[in-house]
């Protein structure tokens, strides 16, 4: 390792044993939701094994993209650019790698819980008291750490990143700690209408409160470094991150508009889910402004092509998404595998793809030395955005012909033939993302722990 | 760059936000919310509330939801979703896919019967279903299962149970009798002018073939391939499926097959089709049965009335 001394290499254990917890829960979340998707065209194959059936192993498969794959990743790539950003080290590695090792071991507690049907049944707030609680805890263990490094900082002035970096895990926190009914280990919800409304309250949450601020965070701090722009707007991004967070937070009421709850609820969700345009294109246009003139730099650079095609996803995945706010539209879309198209687009397109651009700006940086193979990394970038594109074609279309056959008064049941086809499509095209995800976690490892000292074409 | 952007001014500002849209979004509906019960409201029975226990375990709700909208015409569809329905669901399971069918009204929709063959393998009554088997979970859950399904509608699911009870005794007293007495009785239930009908349409090849395939994906699994009535469903329900074979020289018109397809047999777990399959399927797959395993149909026998524009 010439040049750069041991010490601060070590210091960046943290954001290390973050990058491997993502590649690693990527490649196991791939898997498992390839067999969800394969018991929608076989159901029974391998069905009658009790804890690896279809209503068991879909909440893991979202748990483990949500809470393995992405957050980590994001959050890897946090604790590389705060210590960066406020020119001081970490302020503890070993909290730091304590955090991810608890980590891990949530995310296995909650993976057994669940396959065993240990559940809360509220989709995205399944896992059970205990492991709710143990997510509460590794939140506030990131959160001590990053504000004990920002208490330390040697730079006065706190980049947008950062803004975003502490809000998220603050919100995270508090949210899932409200979301999941903690003060109720029994049931872990409220009661009727209220608890559908909280649900979705803190459902909403998680894509809006946890992967959207840390994914902009990410593209905030490496679109400015791959091209060595200045950000172009810091009022922008000012206006960006609170209009964020007082929108973002309280349109979850979209996922109700056919349920009985309160109409005004319902108005406030409606509008404000259009409102959401001024803080995304707030943002968006102030990345791409940064980026103006140097595309070329951006496609020469594996994390900026993975983080601006993100923003790209960013940019379609809210504008469906105020469409789909819309109750006609919804008419047609809700309850169908639209939503499922959306939600790939969302966390795996947008979030997902600027976890990768992060764990790739990073990973040269705290080994020091070049990624083990650029050509494996462009090969996951083409993998995954090919998926994804393909899912969202695929899903869209199965779910226009749910929603309208429905909506003409179709049976299910006669629809699950029409459909029959498209699942089809939909695993043959989970093999380039779960493929992608596998070839992303052996890049990590040689980069991480076998690489040589030249780099590979 | 902003100098005001203090770590205090993100950290308390972002709680502070988010607070205060808790107390609006989720607070004030909670604290505010009428929750008196609705008129078919009343609170589950202690196997019922096991059965919604294993509903949760494995994972029902992400494949079926709770909630009739407006604009359903399916499953269910028979009641429009209100707020003093779920008063005493925690935590309340609307769902939010319907990959399979909206249950919130499952109730007495079928027999108990039809429901055990349909968790041990849904293929067994439902031949292109997707849903996954539950035979694993053994006949103590299953049986669970059965009951907090049943339960769904609460009191009008309890009305509808009611009927399939009476009117299951009565297809097992029919059935115990003979085959002779029970095509007899099943063809009295039948309204009398429906009994007279023939089925108005011809045979034709292409008829037959859509029949097959109706037959293919919906009665295959009770019915059995050669109308025998010994499909895979055939032991775990009773009365068993029709051998239709019995039906020969027994006067069966168009009109009964037709009539018991569309309104299905309460009590017994031959279900209705009126939902899934529109006129023409009807008739057509009813005459398959006819031609093929009966051995004998009526189409387009007297009496006749105009012969439709589309007849070859
Ligand atoms: C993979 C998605 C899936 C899962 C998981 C699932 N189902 Fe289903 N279910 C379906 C589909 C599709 C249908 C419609 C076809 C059929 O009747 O089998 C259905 C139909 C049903 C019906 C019959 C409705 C009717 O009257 O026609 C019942 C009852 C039912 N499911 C209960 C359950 C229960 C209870 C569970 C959990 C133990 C469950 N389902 C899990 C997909 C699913
Ligand atoms: C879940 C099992 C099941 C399925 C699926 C099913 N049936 Fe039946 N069917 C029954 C049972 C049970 C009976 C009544 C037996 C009795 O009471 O003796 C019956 C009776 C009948 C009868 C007798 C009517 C009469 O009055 O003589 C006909 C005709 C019939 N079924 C046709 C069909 C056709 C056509 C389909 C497919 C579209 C179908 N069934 C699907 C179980 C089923
Ligand atoms: C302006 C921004 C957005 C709006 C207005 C929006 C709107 C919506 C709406 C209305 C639904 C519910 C659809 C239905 O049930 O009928 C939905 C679902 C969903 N959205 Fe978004 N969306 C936005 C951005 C995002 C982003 C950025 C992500 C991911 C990071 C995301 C992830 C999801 C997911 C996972 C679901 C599925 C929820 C479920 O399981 O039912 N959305 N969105
Ligand atoms: C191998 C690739 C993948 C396959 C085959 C796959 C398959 C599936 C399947 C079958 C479901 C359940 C849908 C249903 O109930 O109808 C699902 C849900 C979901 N998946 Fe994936 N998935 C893959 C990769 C990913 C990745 C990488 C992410 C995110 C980074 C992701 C995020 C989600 C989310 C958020 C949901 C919940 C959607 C909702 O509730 O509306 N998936 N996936």
């Amino acid at each position: 390792m010439p040049g750069i001394p041991t010490e601060e290499l070590e210091s960046h254990l943290t954001a290390r044993a973050f990058c491997l917890t993502s590649a690693v829960w990527f490649a196991l979340a791939t898997t498992v939701g390839m067999m969800a998707a394969g018991y929608l065209i076989a159901p029974d194959f391998m069905a009658n094994i009790g804890f690896l059936q279809f209503g068991r192993i879909r909440p893991i498969h979202v748990n483990l993209v949500l809470f393995g794959f992405v957050t980590p990743g994001l959050l890897g790539a946090a604790h590389y650019y705060i210590p960066k950003l406020m020119r001081t080290p970490l302020y503890s590695q070993k909290l730091g790698l304590a955090t991810v090792i608890l980590w891990n071991i949530t995310l296995v507690t909650g993976v057994i819980a669940l396959s065993a049907g240990h559940t809360q049944a509220r989709e995205y707030a399944e896992l059970i008291w205990p492991v709710d609680v143990m997510v509460v805890a590794v939140f506030a263990l990131v959160f001590v750490n990053m504000i004990l490094t920002i208490r330390n900082r040697r730079e006065p002035i706190l980049y947008v990143s950062v803004w975003y970096a502490c809000a998220a895990v603050v919100m995270t926190g508090t949210t899932y700690f409200i979301g999941n009914v903690v003060w109720r280990p029994d049931t872990g919800a409220l009661t009727g209408i209220p608890d559908a409304i909280l649900l979705w309250f803190y459902g909403h949450n998680i894509f809006g409160l946890l992967l959207t601020p840390l994914a902009l965070g990410v593209a905030y701090y490496v679109i400015p470094k791959v091209t060595r722009n200045p950000l172009y707007s810091h009022s922008l991004s000012l206006l960006g991150f609170w209009g964020l967070l007082v929108v973002y937070t309280h349109i979850g009421t979209h996922h109700l508009l056919q349920v009985p709850v309160p109409t005004w609820l319902k108005v406030i969700a409606i509008v404000d889910s259009i409102a959401m345009v001024i803080p995304v294109m707030v943002f968006l246009i102030n990345i791409w402004y940064t980026a103006r003139d140097r595309l070329g730099e951006i496609h020469g650079d594996i994390a900026g092509k993975f983080v601006f095609t993100g923003t790209i996803l960013y940019f379609f995945v809210s504008i469906q998404g105020s469409m789909m706010a819309l109750p006609q539209v919804q008419r047609i879309t809700h309850f169908n595998n639209w939503v499922v198209g959306h939600a790939h687009v969302g966390v795996l397109g947008f979030a997902g793809m600027i976890a990768l651009g992060g764990l790739y700006y990073i990973l040269p940086r705290i080994t020091g030395k070049p990624l083990y193979s650029r050509f494996l990394a462009d090969l996951q970038y083409w993998l995954v955005l090919i998926g994804v594109s393909g899912f969202t074609v695929v899903l869209t279309i199965v779910g226009l012909i749910q929603g309208n056959a429905w909506l003409n008064g179709e049976t299910v049941y006669r629809v699950l033939p029409e459909i029959h086809p498209y699942y089809v499509l939909r695993v043959s095209i989970g093999f380039l993302i779960a493929a992608g995800a596998y070839v992303g976690l052996y890049n990590v490892v040689r980069t991480l722990f076998f690489n040589g000292e030249t780099e590979r074409p | 760059m902003s100098q005001k952007m203090t770590p205090t001014a993100v950290v308390v500002g972002s709680l502070a936000i988010l607070l205060t849209i808790v107390f609006m979004v989720v607070f004030w509906p909670w604290a505010t919310m009428e929750d008196s019960p609705s008129e078919i409201f009343r609170s589950r029975t202690a196997r019922e509330a096991a059965g919604r226990r294993i509903y949760m375990e494995n994972g029902c709700v992400y494949c079926h939801s709770q909630s009739i909208r407006t604009i359903d015409w399916g499953h269910g569809a028979s009641r429009i979703a209100q707020a003093g329905d779920y008063v005493g669901d925690s935590p309340i399971l609307l769902g939010s896919a319907r990959t399979g069918v909206d249950l919130s009204q499952e109730g007495g929709e079928h027999p108990d019967d039809w429901h055990i063959a349909h968790f041990i393998n849904p293929r067994y009554t439902r031949p292109s279903s997707i849903m996954p088997p539950f035979a694993w979970l053994g006949m103590e859950q299953i049986q669970l299962l059965t009951d907090y399904v049943q339960g769904l509608g609460m009191k009008n699911a309890d009305r509808r149970m009611e009927r399939q009870r009476h009117w299951k005794q009565k297809v097992i007293e029919a059935y115990e009798a003979g085959p002779e007495y029970n095509v007899r009785w099943l063809a009295e239930q039948v309204p009398e002018g429906w009994r007279r009908i023939p089925n108005p349409y011809p045979t034709t090849e292409v008829g037959l073939a859509r029949g097959h395939k109706i037959y293919q994906e919906f009665c295959l699994g009770c019915h059995g391939p050669i109308g025998d009535g010994m499909g895979p469903a055939q032991p775990w329900i009773y009365p068993p499926p029709l051998n239709f074979t019995i039906l020969k020289d027994r006067e069966i018109s168009g009109g009964i097959i037709y009539y018991q397809l569309m309104n299905g047999i309460t009590g017994s777990a031959m279900p209705y089709f009126k939902k899934d399959l529109e006129s023409e399927k009807l008739w057509d797959v009813g005459n398959y049965v006819a031609v093929y395993f009966i051995n004998q149909s009526d189409a387009n026998g007297e009496p006749r009335g105009i012969d439709a524009s589309n007849e070859p």
